[in-house]
């Protein structure tokens, strides 16, 4: 099993993470890929019906306890997958609408387990992992509010360990 | 000392709070030290009472009557909202 946690502002390139997914064994017969963008939502709208538009988003998190449970994360997806590979990969700092945010790659024997793992780690991180977006909309900062469609996302795996 | 972060949208509510704080045993537990802190800023009081926020020492999502020792990084943690 080989493991890439990497918090980064930089940005990454899928191809690079993809190779590194594919080179880990030969064993492996499946490399699924995620990749998360920034994306211009519309918050509100005013009086004549306009909606505002995100300028940025500004990712804050906990240095090293970020990590740590990101480790923990994919060493629980690892009891529940049989998987070969993870990498995981989330920027920090000021992004942009179609920027980048975050990417989880999962190499394993065969492609349901990377396909499920894959899901997995991604509803985990929204939910557990310490990150916080702030938005500015429209010149007006605001920090996010956790959404209940991402923590039902998380619930489905509870109770439900592979074997 | 007892050094105090706050995350996401309580830093905005903790801009003028001090961030080391003396150990001390009146503030044995994370929760005295929210009640501590709500005596003199009030919003923030509030804020850091609300049900979804958690509380680490150490980096470590702990219970509210966790103790204490010198030294601890205790951090406020409201929900996240990473991915």
């Amino acid at each position: 099993m080989s493991i890439y946690v990497s918090v980064q502002t930089k940005d990454f390139t899928v191809a690079n993470e993809y190779q590194r997914l594919r080179q880990i064994t030969h064993s492996a017969g499946a490399v699924v890929t995620f990749s998360g963008l920034v994306r211009d939502f519309e918050v509100g709208s005013d009086e004549q019906g306009q909606k505002d538009s995100l300028k940025s988003l500004t990712l804050q998190h906990y240095p090293e306890m970020t990590e740590r449970l990101l480790e923990e994360i994919i060493e629980e997806s690892q009891k529940r997958w049989s998987v070969l590979g993870v990498t995981v990969i989330h920027r920090v700092g000021r992004l942009l609408p179609n920027d980048q945010i975050v990417f989880v790659g999962v190499a394993s024997t065969h492609r349901d387990d990377a396909f499920q793992a894959a899901q997995f780690l991604m509803d985990y991180l929204k939910t557990r992992a310490t990150f916080w977006k702030k938005a500015d909309v429209d010149g007006t900062e605001q920090w996010l509010e956790a959404k209940g469609s991402d923590t039902a996302a998380a619930s489905r795996w509870e109770g439900s360990k592979h074997d | 000392m007892i050094n105090l972060l706050f995350f996401g949208r309580l830093g905005d509510c903790a801009l003028d709070v001090d961030k080391s704080i003396f150990y001390q045993d009146d503030l044995a537990t994370p929760l005295d030290v929210r009640d501590w802190l709500a005596k003199a800023h009030g919003d923030l009081g509030k804020a850091l009472s609300e049900p979804q926020v958690l509380v680490s020492v150490n980096k470590r999502v702990v219970k509210w009557d966790h103790p204490l020792a010198d030294n601890d990084e205790l951090a406020f943690l409201p929900p996240v909202t990473g991915g």
